[in-house]
């Protein structure tokens, strides 16, 4: 961000825009890897609204629902008056009682406008709806006549401005002449692609190493014909060739042959970066991420952008000849006026809905002064449909922080009332992930005596991990740290030889494979391939589609069989005395002492100090599915877009060493000896629980084990049912035991473009002791974080875990925010056309712009919400950390997330809001109570409230020694 | 007679699941449920395909005496001395499309069912799904040129109302657009081919076909270049390729079924059907092999640069299609028919796990990419051919270099007979 910070000051309007550009366009890198961001994390310094308007603007898309979606969602009730009421006031101040026009408020005013009148799209069609008593407007005919004649006579309002036009494209569009960007977008994408592409296509971009511009340039100057409507670039090519320039000055000529000056020059390189933001963005992205690039090409925004001008230019003057414009921009541009007159409809529309607020009747709307007139007037142009769905967002939001924090407060009493075993018969550490809140409350529920814990899913020990297979180690963090220690996964010594034939077959399959595909499309390995795997391809079609889950079960139950995976082992402790380091120079495995401080780390993180269980069970997640580009999205964040199983049995393996464990002891946390860390692995999208290393368990915890486990596995199947009855191809009322199979079948299903929902429908971070949440049914909804705040000491835990929680549960909500508003826009549209391209990302089609954000598959369920999150901590603490750590500062302050402190005594909340925090006002609720968690969501599809599940709040049995 | 009702419902049960279906959908009320859209194409599709497998076993001998070549349902349509025969023809290559269309429907049909899940377009999916199965069994049994046109014509418009499935955005429905023209443009060849085959068979019967030896040769090479034509629009033949990677913008298992497996062939089949009167004309199979061989070498070229998964499959089909095609012309019309069958098995496996490109990337690695040409100083030969194929030779625009003076004239034509009207609504005032 240096960089951009420095660009943005330059005399230089390119290198300017060059900077500014960087932020605007979506930063997702290859989808192989996906980290969730928020999507305008450009705009960050600026408030929450402020924000999500200009920057919406810029791009062209939407930055909140749409008010007929806010309109419908008051209708259902899911929006309730008082909180529009209450929205609003917040939202007018002081001026929230001053009398408006008409006579009325200017609360009474902008809710009339809320609820009935602004953003008038269709006058034709409302005039219809009058006329054939189809709408509401009908019924009050008279008022509506009256107000029509009104404005007729009067003063109307004043044009209302468009957004201007920021390129050739725009004005010529706006003036019916060809779209240049048809000319221009089919040829850039296929270079752009053919130039980044990661290993899809069996020839790429000649010369591509020599970086965009010279590459293209030499392949036009050899003789290839440009486009028809932009011919004449190939010339322009060949001239780059003989005399080559750097792609600034491309640039800058360029656009001075389009007759764009010095003073527009940002603005219009702006927008002409995000003409297509896609492919733009994945150029802006991998120059500034080298990690990501694959081979030896240096891809740049500005190489990009000069080739995209050159061709732009010549399209450019085709069109404007063909249409008798000039191509000169300053002209060009004078040629659209800049302000549209308003329908009179939509005038008519807004007299009509204040008259009638306030009571006036026909004849006293003829009546009305063209000062009045005017003065209804001028509250339309303040109160715009942005600004109204602004106190919609807020009105929607207050809605659910109402229903959670009285939740969070009625449970208080009686989870106090509850007492915990002294010694748990298993403590389950999960990721803080919000899928995982169904199988920790499952577990819970059957075993009243086990306590989970939530905490970052790559459990303190930042690797870069190699597992038996891969090639190359990757990092399993978030993305912020850089790994120091490198940890492989080997074969124990007894396997060795299994090891190496069976990673000899293994290679050879591969290598097969990979010939089948590309031979396959070549002309004679086409014809022979056809031959010989046709038919067998028809027989493997037929299994995958009609019986997915027993065709891959079978696979892999006979793999396992025949061809099983070797014991492994981790490089996890390294030896004092050892240098050993790996071919990247970092340490390979952990010290002693950096052994003993991870664990300690992450124990004191979730308060787990002391009253250790015979199990201390570490569960990292993942997600398997199958023709999903998107599914790293699903897989765990805090490792990067990886899977975390790799970091929960390191963990387990360093905690269960006896000479670690005695560094731990030196530091206060004394771990029992007949305590056992096992690390694990749950697919959130089959439900799957794989443990590792179970020869850790000693003889004496066999009946234990066994009891735990199956624990685990009735989790697992409730999990799945909870999951279930979100997918409506599953019938409610589903068993858990058809849901397991339900969900394992969708993972393994090539035609299921939704094996799971993801982070769909996140709405809370809660970060403090389990307590607080430990028996309320938050409808996988929250990111729970372990954190106790009586035993952190100066704030320390906190700060860390706000650190790293607020802006990774912010990025993962904004997110899903944004790619659901605007879900064409911020989001990748709907997956079905989806076409992966260079292995890089997909696009719609075969040439279009790289689709960024998320799929409608992934969000259609989500409620747009900024994360509510409620910490145990008083606010002095909170602001404490605040002032030490900028990024939380600032996502809290600029309103991107809704902070509620709790105390951790009197568990009394404040709410952060206008730069300070006040209190939240309570309502006493009787929370609704059920036995178990099925019996209160299995059967609706819909959101359910929170509610109290008494199983898991029962007290704890006291253990009995076996 | 059971092959009569056998082959009766193979061809009618999937239109009728269409034509129920989208009264039903049409008829207003509520939207009837996904289950019903589903299990009303299915069941239809599997009748089908029920009745196409006992089509066969009669053709095999397995059910009784053996039962093939014509059979007559009477005549579909007459008007004075023109009538259009409906009759059937059972044979080795009609079994092997109608079986393999019918499977391959059934199975993107039941893939389509949890991929289209909750798509405001899951009925209309679901109906042109039917209608192209039907379109594939009255091509295959057909037994006259009319009444394989009909099936052409079902499977045509399927394909391009497929293409323009997302029709909210603007791309979709210009690809559509395009692939419709190119469509009429080719089976106009079709068309004119059967009017000129009844005219000078008297019958546009395919058993008939072979007494074409008896036609002025000129005559014969005309209907099998129009014939050739069809095919070649159908079968994305150069210079008619352009639509195939725009034919990329459908959901992906229309583009599996669609453009891996049966509609690509087609133009293939067509060719198979009329093999006789393609045998008397040496003329156009030489154009064929050319045309064949030729689009084969492209398209291979053009599958090598296409980063995106569809579009090089799409292209790599297209290589293959015009190897067949070749075949064809060089008379190997058994190896013609097995390649073909064979070919559309494994590209339908292959679209359908197209968006699984990546995660097949991670689990068996990238391999050595082929970086050959990723040198310092390419040479021109190599760049050149890297352009040409990268920009597919620009056979869009040359086709539409033809178009402008078509269009241009239809404007002409469209302007004079504006005035004409005008000048007669004033005379008649």
């Amino acid at each position: 961000m240096a960089g951009h910070a420095s660009g943005a000051a330059s005399h230089d309007p390119i290198v300017r825009a060059l900077a500014r550009a960087i932020g605007v366009l979506p930063d997702q890198g290859p989808i192989g890897v996906f980290i969730h961001h928020n999507t305008l994390h450009a705009y960050q310094h600026l408030p929450f609204h402020e924000a999500v308007q200009q920057g919406a603007a810029l791009i062209g898309a939407e930055p909140y629902l749409g008010i007929q979606q806010f309109r419908e969602l008051h209708e259902s009730e899911r929006i309730e008056s008082v909180d529009i009421d209450r929205a609003l006031s917040e939202y007018l101040g002081a001026r929230d009682a001053e009398v408006g026009p008409l006579g009325i408020t200017l609360h009474a005013a902008w809710r009339t406008f809320l609820l009935e009148s602004v953003e008038l799209t269709d006058a034709p069609g409302l005039r219809y709806q009058i006329q054939h008593g189809l709408s509401p407007i009908a019924k009050d005919l008279r008022r509506w006549r009256a107000a029509e004649a009104r404005v007729a006579q009067g003063p109307m309002p004043v044009d209302s401005t468009v957004a201007p036009p920021r390129r050739h494209r725009d004005v010529l569009h706006q003036l019916a002449a060809r779209d240049v960007d048809e000319i221009v977008h089919p040829e850039l994408v296929r270079l752009a692609a053919g130039f980044l592409d990661q290993g899809q296509a069996a020839v790429v971009l000649p010369g591509r190493s020599r970086g965009f511009l010279s590459a293209v340039a030499s392949l036009y100057a050899a003789g290839v014909r440009g486009p028809r409507d932009a011919a004449a670039t190939a010339a322009d090519f060949a001239a780059l060739v003989r005399d080559p320039q750097p792609a600034r000055t491309v640039i800058r000529q360029t656009l001075d042959a389009l007759g764009v000056d010095h003073e527009a020059t940002e603005d219009f390189l702006i927008a002409t970066a995000l003409a297509l933001p896609g492919w733009a963005g994945m150029f802006s992205r991998l120059e500034r991420q080298p990690a990501e690039r694959v081979g030896d090409v240096v891809p740049r925004l500005e190489e990009f952008l000069a080739v995209r001008l050159l061709f732009e230019r010549r399209a450019v003057e085709t069109v404007c000849a063909e249409a008798e414009l000039p191509t000169d921009w300053t002209r060009l541009r004078a040629l659209v006026p800049a302000t549209q007159a308003v329908d009179p409809v939509d005038a008519t529309l807004v007299l009509f809905a204040l008259a009638r607020a306030a009571g006036y009747s026909a004849e006293a709307i003829s009546e009305l002064t063209d000062a009045e007139l005017d003065a209804c007037w001028a509250l339309r142009s303040s109160a715009t449909a942005l600004r109204c769905r602004q106190v919609f967002q807020e009105a929607y939001e207050a809605r659910y922080r109402r229903q959670v924090l009285d939740a969070v407060a009625a449970l208080r009493p009686r989870a106090l009332r509850r007492r915990p075993a002294a010694r748990p018969s298993a403590q389950v550490m999960f990721c803080i992930d919000e899928r995982e809140e169904s199988i920790r409350r499952a577990i819970e529920e059957i075993d009243p005596s086990i306590e989970t814990y939530g905490v970052a899913g790559f459990f303190g020990v930042a690797i870069d991990f190699r597992g038996l297979y891969d090639d190359v180690p990757a990092a399993h963090c978030p993305v912020v740290v850089v790994p120091e220690h490198e940890v492989h996964e080997a074969p124990v010594s007894s396997e060795l030889d299994w090891h190496t034939v069976r990673s000899r077959w293994r290679a050879a399959w591969n290598t097969m494979e990979r010939s089948i595909g590309r031979g396959s499309r070549t002309l004679a390995g086409g014809a022979g391939l056809s031959f010989v795997l046709g038919p067998l391809a028809g027989v493997a079609a037929a299994g995958r589609v009609v019986a997915p889950r027993s065709t891959l079960m079978t696979r892999d139950r006979l793999l396992a069989r025949f061809l099983p995976r070797p014991t492994t082992r981790l490089s996890a402790l390294r030896e004092e005395w050892s240098a050993s380091a790996s071919q990247r120079g970092k340490a390979v495995g952990f010290s002693l002492q950096e052994s003993a401080d991870r664990v300690i780390g992450v124990l004191r993180n979730i308060g787990l100090t002391s009253g250790f269980a015979p199990f201390v069970i570490v569960l990292g997640h993942g997600s398997t599915s199958l023709n999903n580009p998107h599914e790293s999205a699903h897989d765990c964040g805090a490792c990067g877009g990886r899977r975390g199983g790799a970091n929960a049995r390191l963990f387990a393996e360093l905690a269960n060493r006896a000479d670690v464990r005695a560094r731990i002891r030196d530091a206060g946390i004394v771990i029992p000896d007949d305590t056992v860390f096992l690390g694990g692995l749950h697919d959130t999208s089959d439900d799957r629980v794989q443990l590792y290393d179970l020869g850790a368990i000693p003889a004496t915890h066999d009946a234990r084990f066994e009891a735990v486990c199956v624990v685990l596995e009735r989790a697992r199947r409730d999990s799945a049912q909870e999951r279930a009855r979100r997918f409506e191809d599953a019938p409610l009322g589903i068993t858990p035991r058809e849901a397991l199979a339900h969900v394992e079948a969708r993972a393994a299903h090539l035609g299921q473009p939704r094996p799971e929902y993801g982070h769909c429908t996140n709405a809370i971070a809660i970060v403090g002791r389990r307590r607080l949440s430990r028996g309320l049914h938050l409808d996988r909804r929250p990111f729970l974080i372990s954190y106790d705040p009586t035993q952190d000491r100066g704030d320390v835990l906190l700060e860390r875990i706000l650190a790293a929680v607020g802006p990774v549960g912010a990025g993962i909500n904004l997110e899903y925010y944004f790619s659901s508003v605007d879900n064409r826009r911020f989001g990748c549209g709907t997956k079905l056309p989806h076409n992966v391209t260079g292995l890089l990302g997909v696009m719609n089609g075969h040439q279009g712009d790289l689709q960024t954000g998320l799929p409608l598959q992934m969000v259609e369920l989500h409620e747009p919400m900024r994360l509510l999150l409620i910490v145990e901590a008083t606010p002095a603490s909170l602001l404490a950390v605040a002032s030490r750590q900028a990024e939380v500062a600032q996502l809290v302050t600029n309103a991107w997330v809704q902070l509620i402190s709790l105390d951790p005594e009197t568990g009394a909340m404040q709410r952060f809001h206008a730069g300070a925090f006040e209190p939240v006002d309570v309502t006493a609720i009787a929370l609704p109570e059920v036995e178990r968690s099925v019996d209160w969501h299995g059967a609706t599809r819909a959101f359910v409230p929170p509610a109290l599940v008494r199983a898991a709040l029962q007290d704890a049995p006291a253990e009995t020694e076996r | 007679m059971l092959i009569h009702w056998t082959l009766g419902l193979a061809a009618s049960l999937p239109f009728l699941s269409a034509l129920v279906l989208g009264v039903r959908v049409l008829s207003g009320g509520s939207r009837p449920s996904e289950r019903f859209a589903f299990s009303v194409v299915e069941g239809g599709l599997s009748l089908s395909l029920l009745a196409t497998t006992a089509v066969a076993l009669q053709f095999g001998g397995v059910l009784g005496p053996a039962v093939g070549g014509e059979v007559s349902f009477g005549n579909w349509l007459q008007l004075g001395s023109y009538f259009i025969p409906a009759v059937a023809l059972v044979d080795t290559a009609a079994v092997a499309l109608a079986l393999l269309g019918a499977v391959l429907t059934l199975l993107v049909a039941r893939f389509s069912r949890t991929y289209l899940h909750k798509d405001p377009g899951f009925h209309r999916f679901f109906v042109l799904l039917a209608l192209f199965a039907s379109g594939v069994q009255f091509v295959a049994f057909a037994g006259a040129l009319d009444v394989m046109f009909a099936g052409w014509e079902l499977i045509g418009i399927s394909s391009a109302m497929f293409i323009g499935f997302f029709h909210e955005r603007d791309e979709p429905v210009r690809s559509s657009l395009r692939t419709f023209a190119t469509y009429r443009l080719c089976d106009a060849g079709f068309l004119m081919a059967m009017v000129a085959v009844h005219e000078l068979l008297g019958t546009t019967r395919l058993a008939e076909l072979p007494r074409v030896a008896g036609l002025p040769s000129w005559e014969v090479e005309l209907i099998a270049g129009l014939l050739l034509l069809a095919a070649m629009g159908k079968s994305a033949m150069l210079p008619f390729s352009g639509w195939l990677p725009r034919a990329m913008e459908g959901p992906t298992p229309s583009s599996a079924l669609f453009y891996g497996g049966i509609s690509i062939h087609m133009g293939l089949f067509l060719l198979l059907r009329v093999s006789p009167l393609l045998a008397a004309a040496p003329a156009t199979e030489v154009v064929g092999v050319i045309v064949g061989l030729g689009t084969a070498l492209y398209a291979s070229a053009v599958a090598r640069t296409h980063t995106d998964a569809k579009g090089a499959l799409a292209h790599a089909t297209l290589a293959q299609v015009g190897l067949i095609l070749a075949e064809i012309c060089l008379g190997f019309t058994t190896l013609a028919t097995v390649h073909l069958t064979c070919h559309a098995l494994l590209r339908v496996f292959q679209f359908l796990r197209a968006p699984n490109t990546i995660h097949d990337a991670h689990r068996i690695g990238h391999g050595a990419i082929a970086h050959a040409a990723a040198t310092e100083a390419p040479t021109t030969g190599v760049l050149w051919r890297y352009g040409v194929s990268l920009h597919r030779l620009r056979v869009e625009e040359l086709l539409d270099r033809l178009v402008v003076p078509v269009l241009a004239l239809a404007r002409r034509l469209d302007r004079l007979d504006r005035g004409l009207r005008r000048a007669f609504d004033r005379g008649a005032r």
